[in-house]
Order: structure tokens, then C-alpha cells, then sequence
């Protein structure tokens, strides 16, 4: 990670100015300076101080693979698609409430839920709001969590309501977040930890539940739906293999997913990981049955979770297809394989990955081709 | 003595009077029975005067929704045969100039007075603009008080010259006139009945026609000055250097030629009427003069005046040096056309002038008072007040006009407000003009996206400034599709001048309640859409502006939340401290945001702790810091 002094004048620079942005939401509300609004960040006023942690906690500004994974599993992935994992699984909720109100099987949910009402965290900070103007949300009770559900297209700055958890004095707050937000989160951790006075409120993150995402959507994607939806209330959106998915009150339209590539933000383009290498349990689609979702469980704290969750039967699970592994092994590494291009050659700047995981991806990409 | 002296019917009894007052006091002599006014200092309290002396004196009084309002409705009791008082400031004054520009050629009936105030040195002004110019220009006939006993007994008799030469006559008063108090003989209350007519056949019109009868209506005011009480000469006879002076510059002057020990040989001329000028009389004292100095303040009127009359009659006045403004000798700190002037600064003047020795004496005990002070006294920069709603709004507005990104364009306007030009409203306002200006331009600027120009476009004024000049700018961006954001800061008072009241807050001059007249319904009549939101929600604020910001075509957002000092007179404030614990001081990354960037006067830094903390006599409890500060150090205990 950089070790120069560097402040809110660089993370201008070299990250909003370059549109390299994920919109986290990380440094806004560590300072009275960073803002969002409609997804977008921005520094509205010069601090004047030269260092930062506002620099130094983005994601955008550096990202050490070995050594997060070191942190959050103390050891290397042996997996360069998924990253390091201890068993992934097809699941669902069992409670329909949630299967109906979420996104295919609802784990998240369930999983979040599960845990604000075990106590294992004090609150989650989630994206809420309306499928219209998402927001972020920090949820105390497991109805709050509840009535999160369902998948936002877009780049909520979720991290804003961790934020703002840890300020009003929550402990251990948990998280649902899109890749670049668990790595941030991470990244957050690890400042901590090399020095405890750093103030980083996100590192005071509990349970982190990390989403797949190739992508996510640019603010203007909401005037494209808006207009698709033809002013009927939207139920759900959805973006399975087939297209853009938009249910209203009248019924479900789908329109081809070239029509929303022009909406997907440029920061994606950069990104390698696609489902939330550094989170306790990842959870996706499957891309199969829509009425189960893809469970990746990857640190202790996951699998006791997960283990928990099972045993009051809150969600379900089943074997993985070995078939449906390998493409899913396949889609993550495809990802990789384009954002870091020529794999001889080191990717975007913010990513260190050294040479042997370099030489695994490129050797683990072959061995699936064939 | 204050209202009390003012209303006394006690003939002869002196009571100490400030100028605005002995104006309000001149008028109740004169019998006025219709006064109106828009708020502007320095003349804002003569209006409340006569409003709370209406019952008794049997006035009407009126807070006018702009001064050309306030002028053509005291116009209309004058046609009534009424006397009739208008109130304005100079630039108010601006605003009237088309209809005084008309009356002069209609006339008038009752005695018609129109008080003008000018702000040397703009102690609460953004110009330093001479009415005098205007009074010229509207053929208005023009008397100008040295003392505040002179601008009761000014204001009494330009009554009785209104009625007599048929025209309104002006009273300039400067700020120390209005604002200085002084012993006023009471005269006479008026004992005759005050009853409207206007019959059918009198007529009121402006046409061309009228202009030489105009003209002889000034020449009977001039002859009329030529004998007025108001003008005189103090020194000796036939002398060769004379001092030419008017308003309270007179009373500079005259001690001045004392100080300097030269009341032997140099006259003090005071001239009151300053247009038309008695030309006869400074003819008189011009004849023996070699050497002539112009004392007077803002701009060479008088000087003016008189030049043209010595080249007139060049013949007769023979050769003469005139010392002034034009000369450069006679000169504020600021300069000759700036500031104001003072006993020292003409008396240094006057010396330099006539080779009088002179050594100011500066001010008593500076330097006793520097040491003590051993240089710590704290600059004052200008301030929004603690807890001024207009810091919430403009906080919002940066914020969002950040986050939009596109480098709008902020126009300002006049009020409290235009601090936003500072740094209490962090420099937001890139233009303050005249009321009603900021969104006149605006409109301009919003049509000149086929020059691509692609900047959004906000135009930021208040309430009362909304009603006194906003509609027709709005109504021509809603009528030319002019794509802009008007934003109103509505504190629900004309705050500036002394929370005056206007159409938004819905109450008479006099405290009557008469019914809002709604900014919203004003906006929607126009078609212009309208969203209203409480600034001191400062997220919520930032995430409206932002989003209509994205709009096109005009529209408007009203921030409301009452005036801070207002809301909390007379009740029990809200109390705010900094959780010495949750501080962290300059280990948070904000760097002083509340005492330094957000600067509400009540957030200050504790050096000693290290802290940030909460001046808690200077709080008013609004708790907008609280919900900005990063760390949520900032507690509000709530009683409101």
C-alpha cells in the first residue's frame, strides 16, 4: 500500500477526478467534507490538511490481495477465481416471507436477519429504500432487515450507514455490501490493526456478507427504468441470463441486457472481483434456479453463522453442481482475466497481485478450458 | 424618550429625539395621515414610529411591498388631499424614481413628502449612492437637515411647500442625521379633522404639456428659498473665504473654523435647500468670496450647484478658487466620493485648505488602549448570526452545487444574505446588485445555452426581497422558458432592517393580522414548480437542491425556517454543548470544522482542551452543527 503522505487533494486527483470511484460510501461521513448524493461522491470543501484517511482507507488507492487475504483468513487462496472458501452450496430461506421479498432465495436476507435477531450484530447497515431511489439503511431489528430485500442495480454508498451506526455508538455492526465495499471494509480493518489510533469507523464492521456483482448500474439507470415501468409502481427488477427484468402491478417486461450496458460505471471495468472475496459468506445467484441462491461461505465467522443458521433451519442448503461450478469458477475468472488484461503485466494501479497468484490465474483459467 | 417624546403634546417641552424620530415627530406637527414605506436603513424606524402613534394621531401607516408601491399609494392620499409621508432609503429611492419622475408633471394635492435616507460610508448599504442626483432629476424640490431638531422642523414645513408649489417635496436625511439623537422643541399637535375627497373633476396626469409649469412650480420653490429660515450665514461680513456647507457636514464645518481659530476670517454658508438653490443668497456671499470650500457628503452636489451658478453670473462673482470634492481637497479617509466625513476630517481639511495649522488629535487614549489590549483583540469578520438559517441553506447549496459538478453559477441579492458573497456564507454569491437583480440575471443566464453555456443557474434571495422586486424577473424566466433555480431563503421577516413585517408573515405595520400572501401560490400562479423544505434539515436541504438542480426550465425551491433571533425572543432556547469526550479535537479529521468552516459564532475552539465547544450565550439552540459534526460530539438537549 502507498506509503507516501497523501490526502484529500490526491484522492481527487487520482481517484474521483479519473472516475475510479466505486462509491463505497467508506469515507463519507468520516469527515464533514466528503458527500454523496444520487450516488455520486464528492469532496465539497478543501480541508486543507495533507494527509488523510479519507486517501489512505479507499479502496480505490491500493488493494493488497495476499495480504487481506492474510488478514481476514490467515492464509493464501488456493482458489484464484472465488478466493479463499470452506465449502459453497446452493441455499435458500425457508421463511417464504423473505423468498418472496428478496431476490431469488433470499439468503441474505435470511442470513442478516438471522443475525441482527441472534445478536451477533447490533444493527446492519444494508441498502433500503424504494427499487426508484435506493438508499442506504442501518437496520436494528430483523423486520428492518426484512424490508431491505431485494437486489439495487446501483451504486448504493452503503458504507455511509456503517458510518453513521459507529458514530450513534453501535458495536459490531453487520454489512451488506457489494465487493468493492467488503474490500473496503477490509482495508479499513487492516489500517486499524497496523494502527489502532487510526480512525476508521467502517473497521468496526461485524458480519460481512458480501454480494456477487459484475457490475453495477450509473444513477441515470433509474430514468431508463423509470421510463420502462411507464409510471406504474415497480415491484421488482431483476437481471437474470435473459435481460432486464421489470415487474410492475400489470405484469413483467424484459428488454435485452445490452440495452442497460451503456448504464454500467466505468469503475467496474477495473474491478477483479466479482463475489466478495473478503466477506464471511458471499451470496449470489445462481444463474440456474431462481429460487435458490449461491452460498460461499469463507471465514470462521461465516461458517459459524451459517452453522447456526442451519441448525434453527432459518435457511437451507445443498450441494453445489459440480457443472454449475465451473461456470461459475469460470465467470469470476473471466472477469479477472479482462481487468488484468495481459496477466504478465501488473493490472490497475490499485491492485497489487503478486506475480504467483498471476501465474495461478492464468494456469487456473487453462485448466478450465479444457 | 423614544415613542413617548414623540407623541407628547407638550408645546415647547425639548425631548431627546433620534432623527428618525423628529421626522416621525415633524410629520404628526404637519398632520400627516397616510405614511408608507419599505424597509431600508437608515430610515427603517420611522415607519413603526408613526405606526404605533397611528391610533392616536388618526394615521395610517403601511409597509408597502416596494417603494414605488409605497410612493403611488401616499400619492393617492395626497390626491385626497391628505398629507402624505413615503419612507425609503436611497435606493429605494431608485425603485420610485419612474412614478416621482411622473408626479412632478401631474402634481400633487395635500402635502406629499417623500424622506430619503443616504448612507454615507454604506454603514448598511451595498453603494454609497447621492439622492440629491434623483430629487434633481424627478424636478422634486430637495431640503436637506444639519441637526435632528432641523429634520422635525424640515419635515413640518416640506409639508407646507408640497402644498404650496403643488409637487412632493424630498428630505435627505444622511445616517447620522437619522440614527443621532438630539434635543427636539416639541411644536404644535394639529387640531384639524383629516378627511378624504377626490372629486370627479380633479385629474392627476403626466404629459409634456405640463413641463413649463413644472418648471415655474421649482422657480417658486427656489424664490421661496431664498428667505427660508433653514438657510443662513455665520462669520464676517464680505469675507474672502467662505465655507459652503449642508446636512451635518454644516455642524463639521462650523467647528472646524473654530478649532483652526479662523472665525475671524473665514463665513460657514448653510444652505437646507439645496435644490433649486437660493441663488440670490449665495450670490450675495459668492460676490466678496476669492476662496470657496463645498463641505458635504457623498457626491458634489452642492459644489455642483453652485459652480454652475458662479459660471452663470461670472461676471459678477469674478474669479474665485473652489475647494472640494471635484478639487480633491476636501476628502473622507476613503477618498473625496467616499466615506464619511467628521469634525477632524474637515477641520484637517480647512487646514490644509486655508494654511491653518492642525494636528488631529486622533482618538483619545488609542495608544493607552492598544498596549492593553497588547494586540489580542480578535478580528471581527462579518457574520451570518448563530443559528441564522441562512448558514444551513448556503452549507446545503455549496454542498450540492459540489456534488453536481458542473460549476453553477450563484447570483446573489440584498438582504441579510449577502453575506453569502463572505466567508460566513462561504463565498457562494458571485453577484449582489440591487433587489430583485439576482434573479433578473439569472433569467439572462438561462438562455444562453445556444453559446454553450451549460452551467446551472441559481439565483438565492429572501423573502421580503421575493415580494419588493422577484415576480416580474420570475415572470419573464417563466414566460421565456429561462432555465434557472430560484431559491428563496425564507425567514418569514424582513430581517435586516429590524424584522419588518411583509405579505409572507400575514400582519399589518401595526400589528393587525391580515392574511398571508403565499410565496408558493405566487409561484404556482406563475406555473413556475415550487418545493418547500426546512434548511436546517441540512441532508434533506442538500439532496432537493441537488435533485432540482438536475431539472431544467425555471423553477424554485423555498427554504423556510423563521429568522434565528426572531424564533427565539421571549422563549426558552434549545441547549447545545460539545461531549468533551467524543471530541476529538485536531485528532479528527475535520479541521475545526465547526469553529472554522462552518463558523456559526457560537462554535468556537477551546485552546486549553484542545476541544471544540459551544459559546452558550451566543447560541440559539438551532442544532444545525450537531447533525454536521463527523464524530456526533455535539449534543442538543431539546426543550423547543
Amino acid at each position: 500500500m502507498n506509503q507516501a503522505v497523501k490526502g484529500p487533494g490526491d484522492l481527487i486527483r487520482e481517484v474521483l477526478e479519473q472516475n475510479q470511484c466505486t462509491v463505497c460510501g467508506l469515507c463519507v461521513g468520516m469527515c464533514p467534507y466528503i458527500k454523496t448524493v444520487s450516488q455520486k461522491v464528492a469532496i465539497i470543501h478543501s480541508c486543507g490538511l495533507k494527509e488523510g484517511n479519507c486517501y489512505k482507507a479507499c479502496p480505490r488507492t491500493g488493494i493488497n490481495l495476499p495480504e487481506l487475504d492474510d488478514m481476514v483468513f490467515g492464509q493464501e487462496r488456493k482458489d484464484q477465481a472465488l478466493g479463499f472458501n470452506r465449502g459453497i452450496y446452493f441455499a435458500r430461506a425457508t421463511d417464504t416471507a423473505i423468498t418472496q421479498a428478496a431476490q431469488y432465495g433470499g439468503v441474505t436476507t435470511a442470513l442478516m436477519a438471522f443475525a441482527v435477531d441472534q445478536g451477533m450484530v447490533s444493527g446492519a447497515a444494508l441498502s433500503g429504500g424504494t427499487s426508484l431511489s435506493p438508499r442506504p439503511v442501518i437496520a436494528r431489528t430483523a423486520r428492518e432487515v426484512i424490508s431491505c430485500a431485494g437486489s439495487k442495480y446501483t451504486a448504493v454508498p452503503t458504507l455511509t450507514a456503517l458510518n453513521k451506526a459507529v458514530g450513534e455508538g453501535l458495536q459490531c455492526v453487520g454489512v451488506v455490501g457489494r465487493p468493492c465495499q467488503i474490500a473496503a471494509v477490509r482495508k479499513g480493518q487492516a489500517l486499524s490493526r497496523t494502527d489502532p489510533s487510526a480512525r476508521i469507523p467502517a473497521s468496526r464492521a461485524g458480519l460481512v456478507i458480501g454480494l456477487f456483482c459484475f457490475w453495477s448500474l450509473g444513477f441515470d439507470f433509474y430514468r431508463y427504468l423509470e421510463e420502462k415501468a411507464g409510471g406504474d409502481e415497480i415491484v421488482k427488477v431483476d437481471i437474470p441470463v435473459e435481460g432486464l427484468a421489470v415487474t410492475t402491478a400489470k405484469g413483467t417486461g424484459v428488454w435485452p441486457v445490452d440495452e442497460i450496458r451503456p448504464y454500467i460505471r466505468e469503475v467496474c471495468n477495473t474491478c477483479a472481483d466479482c463475489t466478495s472475496e473478503w466477506a464471511d459468506v458471499s451470496v449470489g445467484s445462481t444463474e440456474y434456479d431462481p429460487a435458490w441462491n449461491t452460498l460461499v461461505v469463507r471465514s470462521d465467522a461465516g461458517q459459524s453463522l451459517v452453522n447456526r443458521a442451519l441448525e434453527k433451519a432459518v435457511i437451507e442448503i445443498k450441494p453445489y453442481p459440480e457443472e454449475r461450478l465451473k461456470i461459475l469458477r469460470k465467470a469470476a475468472l473471466n472477469k479477472k482475466m479482462r481487468v488484468l488484461q495481459n496477466l504478465d503485466r501488473p493490472g490497475p494501479e490499485y491492485l497489487t497481485v503478486p506475480a504467483e497468484y498471476l501465474s495461478e490465474i492464468k494456469q487456473q483459467w487453462e485448466e478450465l478450458q479444457s | 424618550m423614544s415613542i413617548f417624546g414623540v407623541g407628547l403634546d407638550q408645546p415647547g417641552r425639548s425631548v431627546l429625539l433620534t432623527g428618525n424620530e423628529a421626522v416621525a415627530r415633524g410629520a404628526i406637527e404637519a398632520g400627516v395621515a397616510f405614511a408608507a414605506c419599505y424597509p431600508g436603513s437608515p430610515t427603517a424606524e420611522v415607519l413603526p414610529t408613526l405606526a404605533q402613534l397611528g391610533e392616536k394621531f388618526n394615521i395610517y401607516t403601511e409597509f408597502s411591498t416596494n417603494e414605488k408601491v409605497a410612493i403611488e399609494a401616499a400619492a393617492a392620499a395626497s390626491f385626497a388631499g391628505l398629507r402624505s409621508l413615503t419612507i425609503c432609503k436611497v435606493d429605494g429611492f431608485n425603485v420610485a424614481l419612474d412614478f416621482a419622475t411622473a408626479i412632478s408633471l401631474s402634481g400633487n394635492k395635500g402635502g406629499m413628502v417623500i424622506m430619503v435616507g443616504d448612507d454615507p460610508n454604506a454603514h448598511s448599504s451595498i453603494k454609497e449612492e447621492d439622492c440629491r442626483f434623483l430629487a434633481r432629476t424627478a424636478s422634486l424640490p430637495l431640503l436637506e437637515p444639519a441637526t435632528v431638531m432641523e429634520a422635525k422642523e424640515i419635515t413640518k414645513f416640506a409639508f407646507e411647500l408640497s402644498e404650496k408649489i403643488m409637487l412632493p417635496v424630498v428630505v435627505r436625511c444622511t445616517t447620522r442625521i437619522c440614527h443621532a439623537s438630539g434635543d427636539v422643541k416639541l411644536g404644535e399637535l394639529p387640531t384639524a379633522e383629516k378627511k378624504a375627497s377626490l372629486t370627479r373633476d380633479q385629474k392627476f396626469v403626466t404629459t409634456p404639456l405640463f413641463s413649463q409649469f413644472m418648471k415655474s412650480k421649482i422657480k417658486n420653490a427656489a424664490d421661496m428659498a431664498e428667505c427660508s429660515p433653514f438657510n443662513y450665514y455665520t462669520g464676517p461680513e464680505n469675507a474672502e473665504k467662505i465655507v459652503i456647507a449642508c446636512g451635518p457636514s454644516y455642524n463639521y464645518a462650523l467647528e472646524a473654523v473654530e478649532i483652526l481659530g479662523l472665525k475671524d476670517s473665514v463665513g460657514v454658508l448653510k444652505i437646507s435647500t439645496t435644490w433649486p438653490l437660493p441663488e440670490n443668497l449665495i450670490l450675495r456671499y459668492l460676490k466678496s468670496a476669492r476662496e470657496v470650500v463645498f463641505v458635504e457628503e457623498i457626491d458634489s452636489f452642492l459644489e455642483d450647484g453652485v459652480m454652475t451658478l458662479a459660471a452663470k453670473y461670472w461676471d459678477e462673482v469674478g474669479k474665485v478658487k473652489f475647494y472640494g470634492k471635484n478639487s480633491g481637497h476636501v476628502a473622507s479617509p476613503k477618498g473625496p466620493f467616499a466615506g464619511e466625513l467628521d469634525p477632524d476630517v474637515v477641520t484637517g481639511c480647512l487646514g490644509k485648505i486655508f494654511n491653518a495649522h492642525y494636528e488631529s488629535p486622533g482618538l483619545p487614549n488609542i495608544k493607552e488602549a492598544r498596549d492593553l489590549l497588547n494586540n489580542n483583540l480578535p478580528g471581527r469578520e462579518l457574520a451570518l448570526c448563530a443559528g441564522c438559517p441562512h448558514r444551513a441553506s448556503y452549507w446545503a447549496i455549496k454542498t450540492a452545487v459540489e456534488l453536481d459538478g458542473r460549476n453553477a453559477i450563484v447570483l446573489g441579492d440584498i438582504g441579510c444574505y449577502s453575506l453569502g458573497l463572505v466567508r460566513t456564507g462561504y463565498s457562494l454569491l458571485q453577484s449582489v446588485h440591487c433587489m430583485g437583480a439576482g434573479i433578473g440575471i439569472a433569467s439572462g443566464l438561462g438562455k444562453l445555452d445556444r453559446f454553450q453555456f451549460k452551467q446551472p443557474v441559481i439565483a438565492v434571495l429572501g423573502d421580503s426581497t421575493f415580494y419588493h422586486a422577484a415576480p416580474q424577473a420570475l415572470i419573464n424566466a417563466r414566460y421565456n422558458q429561462s432555465s434557472m433555480l430560484c431559491i428563496i431563503l425564507d425567514n418569514e421577516t424582513t430581517a435586516m432592517t429590524g424584522h419588518q413585517p411583509h405579505p409572507g408573515r400575514g400582519i399589518s405595520a401595526t400589528g393587525q393580522p391580515l392574511g398571508k400572501v403565499e410565496i408558493e401560490a405566487i409561484l404556482a400562479g406563475m406555473g413556475i414548480p415550487v418545493t418547500v423544505h426546512d434548511p436546517y434539515d441540512v441532508e434533506g436541504t442538500t439532496e432537493v437542491v441537488y435533485k432540482i438542480l438536475q431539472e431544467t426550465g425555471p423553477r424554485a425551491l423555498v427554504l423556510r425556517r423563521a429568522c434565528a433571533l426572531m424564533a427565539v425572543k421571549g422563549r426558552k432556547k434549545n441547549r447545545v454543548y460539545v461531549d468533551q469526550d467524543k471530541c476529538i479535537g485536531d485528532d479528527c479529521g475535520c479541521a475545526r470544522f465547526c469553529s472554522r468552516v462552518f463558523a456559526c459564532p457560537a462554535n468556537i475552539w477551546d485552546a486549553q482542551r484542545g476541544r471544540a465547544s459551544i459559546d452558550e450565550a451566543v447560541c440559539n439552540g438551532c442544532g444545525v452543527c450537531a447533525s454536521l459534526c463527523p464524530q456526533q460530539a455535539i449534543v442538543v438537549e431539546r426543550t423547543v
